[in-house]
């Protein structure tokens, strides 16, 4: 049987989208026959939410749809007893609004949440855009933002399995605090029941505890206390971690299948309060007053806190748009965790250096934070806050350069500024820039000054003298915060000519072609010299190489991979990137002050380049964002006011590392975790980020539980059931839409067709992966539903679609 | 409409939008990938049995204290400090093999010897911690190249180790590895599933590119998927769905052939990957270094490394320091595969070479570097010579690169910084190396060199400052030494070569005959017999 002849047509029902020229070239309709019948492959165009087929056997009369036939995916097989046709493929085009808003929410945000979807379709993505541009607006407490730095008596309280019947009492470093009341209790409500416990209130003093070598300074005292007359003072002198490193006492016999509740009272000590420990042996009950934001603010919280806390903030702020801004930030202007904690070890070796290491990362997202809340923040606001952090002087060996006399500075933060920070690699400066600039930032580095000092880069060290200390030369005898310091002797006080005689090269075009850039530092002495650095990034923050430079960054985020310094801006035929990356730096020139940040973020997402299939689905996921976004995707509000998704942050740490070692706050190359694709996706990694998402989706009590995802948990039947209608709980049709719509929100359903069959044919399949066993039948309060439904979801999860952003 | 075994139209015309590598590009462009296999007539690139085994050194290894010109004068006065003692009753400028420093007394620290070791070439010595290194030298399977380099060398990190791996130096544009180009031409990309393997936390530069996935793993133990819900039925049930959604069609976008390919590229090589057993033990044949017992070819654990256990848990008889065993691991893996698979090309890196600050000289964060190479290059040869039964150490050549060199002089923290030329270290049964048709296995490491090694200071020319002043100057190009391994040992023709390295194409570059290079007027060697 002859084929005649296919004809595709694009039809665009509303062009709110532009086509980008890829589609057209795929734009191919095929015809073939297979067995006698005709097959038409259909055009592999994004966002079409329907193809219809249409046809007619005589070119003077109207195209009507084709009724009967096989439509599965891509390919069309027209029904047998057909006749010669000519054939036409109408595209209905998914609302081009609901392709951008489910674009902001993959880019202003680390992906979709159910909630989210219907939100920002409601809004509009305009609306969604104008709120995220302004986070200082956006009300939110989080529990993870809870600070207590309260010094009076704090309820504490924590459920779990009776593991073991022994209970440890401990801190986590020298220091002391105080215990009172403590009560064990069977069931999950505190003090109902009897108390386990014998002298938890330590009205007998020490009688039934052993107080080990650690803690053989704590005592009983009769204030503060909580209430009776007594309560127990916790002196450690050094750090506690199991039995013999405790204060410990026996509990009535307990049983690991139990439920217990602990409860006790607690008061902070003297300051830089340590982290209070008291728990079962077996960890079955787990309890500290400190949570993780109080132990960031109070300096004493580890890599694994604060990661946790910045993992926390991406899956659950709505301030989504700014934690992305935080990660890119943390991203751009790396530091290196560890090599503080092996700078500090020098100093300290009872895990302070450590923490005071984690403190470092934590002040610069915190700076960040505080800088990026006000709406005229600029480029050079965030370059200032990471010149001036104890983890960059540190991290680019700034802290012991020097350039006094006949020493020779030390050139790696020079170059990296230029290089990584401000211009991009051989982007406006040479060798000789490098080498004179390096010598600005001698005297750069850092001291243990007084907490209220913490911002004078001119204060002297502490003399602050911790109790039972004596050596006012060791930091490690002192109270204090380490923090930027400015060290006269070492600085280099003459004359630096940086960039001298260099003019913008044409190629930028006006209003910065030929402009002289030269930067002349005059001699300096004394304190003055301070100047240098702060003279350096104020002129290197606006020149067109940075703008160019963190446009650049800043599209390649929010955008597509594919944009480069070096553009010829004065091309006429400049490419849409190239005049995408111009009119940033056209926003950063001209508005004052100059290099506002969200002047030139709003250009990014007003431009068509954003707005279009060009910016949908053109990225990969770096293991943060899929993680976190894995997480987002199901997290939806339930009735009982739970989230039907969640994490306990400290879970993402192994899985990020496994997935391609990206290990937050801890990069240990300046150039930061690539952006694009390629280096994430390999067979090693994608292995590990499809068995994340398994273990993720498989229920949290089921037994054999993978470990690849740790704490991270999904209820994906309560979400269905909050937001399906209870007639649609047994349609596989309809369970697999709602969970295609929300996990693939930029596809069209036409495009998502092969993975709905997919999603159902699993939904009608039993584990055996070969019995048929139909969904409809299947009780949707069984186990067997259940595993079914998280299955299917895994399928989505694990598919090559979930990787892209 | 399957898009992954054929050129789409996207990547085809992205493709010729490369101007700027055209004239190598451009016959990648016109001819269907396997029609060109069919071209390269009696080219025997993939089918000749012969592997390679790469290591990159990240983080630029000082090379001028890895094989040392001990008889320079200006190495001592350039470091003071780190400089690498002489052994006073060693005359370095005699020939003939090298001197073995291996332990005659079971007992000795496994790095008791504190001197340059010689080599026989009359000029260089090689760090003590490379003694390991001296079996392999004096059987001729050793070849060292010294000075080796590339025009207008880059002092950057990243961009000198992008160039390392694209094989086009100073082309950033360039986005695809040497080996992947060298996988692609000899066709096995389109018939084998495995090819190309590293073994680290993520997949090379050296070996990606647009066209066919090579393969990356950190831990074959966890190279495993399963479903929903964990048993056989039902990772079987999910296996077949994945599988199923790997075949879907898609529009394009710009990742989506990466994740297609990278996606069949994991389906097809699970299974491949579960039915090799990286975890046996593999012993020396023999007692090694004097002691009384076989030590671990590729230890794991302090018990596994060298005598430690032999010798009452002794850290002086380790053979490699504790923070590398996931290294040797990952080299395990790497020359596993290579023997059990068709995969021609493995490797893995080795990081921590930026030694800025405090690295040491006979003992120290350098040394402890050195151990790792010079152990891992005799674990392999003892693996390839007694254990491997398909691969043969003579189908086998192992080769280092490493960004740069390293500042001649010390800097005032006990360290160096970032320069230029660097050694490489090229081993293995095919290597031509001392007694093999050349009277010493050091290579653009001699005053006798045809672009000789100067000795002296920079005011009377030294080699050692001949760039800028204060780096040692290249004599060969990384791409000559590659490019010779490629062709000789893996079997290309000069036509694919000359795509798989553009830059032979180009008279001006040298890189065959050598000449002075008309990129920076440096007279370099050309190709050298190292194999």
């Amino acid at each position: 049987m002859k084929a005649a002849l296919g004809i595709a047509t694009l039809c665009f029902a509303t062009l709110g989208l532009l086509a980008p020229p890829s589609q057209a070239e795929d734009s191919a309709i095929q015809l073939s026959v297979t067995n006698g019948n005709q097959v038409l492959d259909l055009p592999l165009v994004s966002g079409i939410d329907e193809f219809k087929i249409l046809g007619t056997t005589n070119l003077s009369e109207p195209f009507s749809v084709v009724g009967g036939g096989n439509l599965s995916g891509y390919t069309w097989m027209a029904p047998s007893a057909g006749g010669l046709q000519f054939y036409q493929v109408e595209m209905v085009p998914k609302d081009s609004n609901s392709v951008v808003s489910a674009n902001v929410l993959n880019r202003l945000a680390y992906g979709p949440t159910p909630d989210e979807i219907a939100r920002v379709n409601q809004m509009g993505a305009e609306g969604f855009i104008q709120e995220q541009l302004a986070p200082e607006k956006i009300q939110e407490s989080l529990a993870i933002d809870q600070v207590n730095t309260s010094s009076d008596w704090q309820y504490v309280t924590a459920t779990g399995t009776g593991s073991s019947s022994t209970l440890y009492i401990y801190l986590d470093r020298a220091g002391d605090c105080y215990v009172d009341d403590i009560k064990l209790v069977r069931g999950s409500v505190p003090e109902v029941g009897v108390n386990l416990l014998t002298n938890g209130g330590f009205e007998l003093g020490l009688t039934d505890w052993t107080v080990s070598t650690n803690l053989t300074n704590s005592v009983v005292v009769s204030s503060p206390i909580h209430e009776g007359s007594q309560a127990l003072h916790v002196i450690a002198d050094d750090t506690g971690t199991t039995r013999d490193t405790s204060i410990w006492a026996t509990t009535a016999t307990l049983s690991s299948s139990q439920t217990y509740t602990l409860s006790y009272w607690y008061k902070p000590g003297a300051s830089l309060t340590p982290n209070l420990t008291i728990r079962l042996s077996g960890s079955g009950i787990v309890s500290s007053p400190n949570s993780v934001a109080t132990k960031l603010e109070l300096g004493n919280a580890s890599i694994e806190d604060l990661r946790a806390w910045h993992v926390l903030h991406a899956i659950q702020s709505k301030k989504q748009l700014l934690e992305i801004l935080l990660q890119f930030l943390e991203n751009h202007f790396v530091t290196q965790y560890s090599k503080s904690s092996d700078f500090l070890s020098q100093y300290y070796q009872n895990g302070e250096e450590d923490t005071r290491a984690a403190r470092m990362e934590y002040m610069e997202n915190k700076l960040w934070r505080g800088a990026l809340l006000n709406p005229q923040c600029t480029f050079y606001d965030l370059l200032k806050i990471s010149a001036e952090s104890p983890a960059m002087i540190i991290f680019l060996d700034t802290v012991n350069s020097k350039g006094n006399g006949s020493n020779i500075a030390n050139e790696n933060y020079a170059r990296e500024l230029l290089e990584l920070f401000s211009f991009g690699v051989d982007n406006g400066y040479d060798q000789n820039d490098i080498t004179v600039m390096s010598r600005a930032w001698t005297g750069w580095s850092i001291r243990l000054v007084d907490p209220t000092n913490e911002f004078n880069a001119f204060a002297p060290q502490s003399t602050t003298l911790r109790p039972g200390m004596t050596n006012l030369a060791r930091p490690d005898n002192l109270e204090g915060i380490w923090a930027f310091n400015f060290k006269t002797a070492n600085h280099n006080t003459n004359s630096k000519t940086i960039f001298p005689n260099k003019v913008v090269p044409a190629r930028f075009g006006a209003p910065y072609a030929g402009r002289n850039y030269q930067l002349v530092l005059p001699a300096r002495n004394g304190t003055n010299g301070i100047k240098d650095g702060y003279e350096v990034i104020a002129h290197f923050a606006d020149q067109p190489f940075a703008q160019e430079f963190i446009s650049v960054k800043l599209c390649r985020l929010f955008v597509h991979d594919d944009f480069a310094t070096g553009y010829d801006f004065t091309d006429p035929n400049l490419s849409p990137e190239g005049k995408l990356v111009r009119d940033c730096m056209l926003a950063w020139e001209q508005n004052v002050p100059k290099g506002q940040i969200r002047k030139v973020l709003e250009v990014i997402f007003n431009s068509d380049l954003f707005r279009s299939q060009s910016g949908s689905m053109q990225k990969v996921k770096t293991p943060l964002e899929f993680t976190v976004s894995a997480v987002r995707a199901l997290r939806g509000l339930a009735s009982d006011g739970t989230y039907t998704a969640d994490s306990d942050g400290f879970s993402m740490s192994s899985p990020l590392n496994r997935m391609g070692r990206m290990r937050l706050f801890d990069r240990d190359a300046p150039d930061g975790y690539p952006e694009a694709g390629a280096p994430w996706i390999s067979a090693g990694t994608l292995a590990e980020r499809l068995r994340f998402a398994q273990a993720f989706l498989t229920a949290r009590n089921a037994s054999g539980r993978p470990t690849d995802a740790g704490n991270n948990f999904c209820d994906p039947v309560k979400l269905l059931k909050t937001k399906l209608s209870a007639t649609d709980w047994n349609d596989a049709g309809k369970v697999a839409d709602y969970f295609l719509a929300i996990i693939f929100p930029s596809e069209g359903k036409g495009n998502l067709d092969a993975f709905r069959n997919l999603a159902i044919n699993f939904l009608n399949t039993a584990d055996d992966g070969v019995t048929a066993s139909l969904f409809s039948s299947v009780g949707n309060t069984t186990t067997t539903y259940d595993t079914r439904v998280r299955g299917m979801v895994a399928i989505l999860m694990t598919s090559q679609r979930f990787q892209e952003q | 409409m399957n898009n992954f075994n054929i050129l789409t139209r996207r990547s085809f015309l992205s493709y010729a939008s490369k101007a700027g590598v055209a004239a190598a590009f451009s016959s990648l462009i016109d001819i269907p990938l396997i029609a060109k296999r069919a071209l390269a007539a009696n080219a025997q690139l993939g089918q000749n049995g012969k592997k390679l085994l790469f290591i990159f050194l990240r983080g630029a290894n000082d090379s001028l204290n890895s094989v040392v010109p001990v008889q320079d004068s200006a190495y001592a006065t350039s470091r003071p400090t780190l400089g690498i003692p002489k052994d006073g009753l060693t005359d370095y400028s005699t020939s003939g093999a090298a001197d073995m420093p291996l332990n005659t007394v079971a007992t000795d620290p496994t790095f008791s010897y504190p001197n340059a070791i010689r080599l026989g070439n009359g000029f260089m010595a090689l760090h003590p911690s490379l003694k390991f290194l001296t079996p392999l030298y004096n059987a001729g399977d050793l070849a060292l190249v010294h000075r080796v380099g590339y025009p207008k060398q880059s002092r950057s990190h990243f961009d000198s180790q992008n160039y390392w791996e694209n094989g086009n130096p100073n082309i950033n544009a360039s986005k695809d590895g040497i080996f992947y180009r060298t996988i692609i031409e000899s066709g096995l990309a389109h018939t084998a599933a495995l090819t190309g393997v590293s073994f680290q936390s993520s997949l090379p530069l050296i070996l990606r590119g647009s066209d066919a996935a090579m393969t990356n793993l950190s831990d074959p133990s966890r190279y495993d998927l399963f479903g929903l819900p964990n048993t056989t039925a039902g990772n079987a049930k999910a296996d077949v769905a994945l599988r199923a959604a790997n075949q879907f069609a898609f529009p394009d976008k710009k990742s989506r052939e990466l994740l297609s390919l990278q996606y069949k590229n994991m389906t097809d090589t699970l299974s491949i990957f579960a039915s090799i057993n990286f975890k046996e033990t593999l012993l020396d044949a023999g007692n090694t270094d004097g002691d009384t017992i076989p030590y671990n070819l590729f230890p794991n654990s302090n018990a596994e490394n060298g005598g430690y256990a032999a010798h009452a848990n002794s850290a002086a008889k380790y053979v490699i320091s504790p923070s590398h065993y996931s290294f040797m691991q990952s080299l395990k893996s790497a020359a596993i595969v290579l023997n059990k698979t068709d995969a021609i090309i493995a490797g893995t890196q080795l990081d921590g070479f930026d030694t800025h600050s405090n690295q040491g000289s006979v003992n120290g964060s350098h040394s402890n570097l050195q151990k790792a190479i010079g152990w891992a290059m005799y674990a392999l040869k003892q693996y390839f010579s007694n254990h491997s039964d398909k691969v043969n150490w003579n189908n086998v050549v192992v080769v280092t690169l490493s960004e740069f060199g390293r500042t001649t002089v010390e800097n005032s923290d006990a360290g160096t910084d970032h320069a230029e030329a660097g050694v490489m270290f090229v081993a293995g049964g095919a290597v031509k190396g001392f007694g093999k048709g050349n009277a010493s296995g050091v290579f653009g490491g001699s005053p006798n060199d045809s672009v000789p090694w100067v000795p002296g200071p920079a005011s009377g020319g030294g080699s050692m400052f001949g760039a800028s002043s204060r780096y040692l100057k290249r004599a060969v190009d990384y791409r000559s030494v590659l490019g010779k391994v490629i062709r000789d040992h893996l079997g290309a023709s000069q036509d694919q070569l000359n795509r798989i390295i553009p830059g032979y194409t180009v008279a001006g570059e040298m890189l065959q005959s050598g000449g002075i290079s008309t990129k920076d007027g440096t007279k370099i060697m050309g190709e050298l017999p190292v194999v």
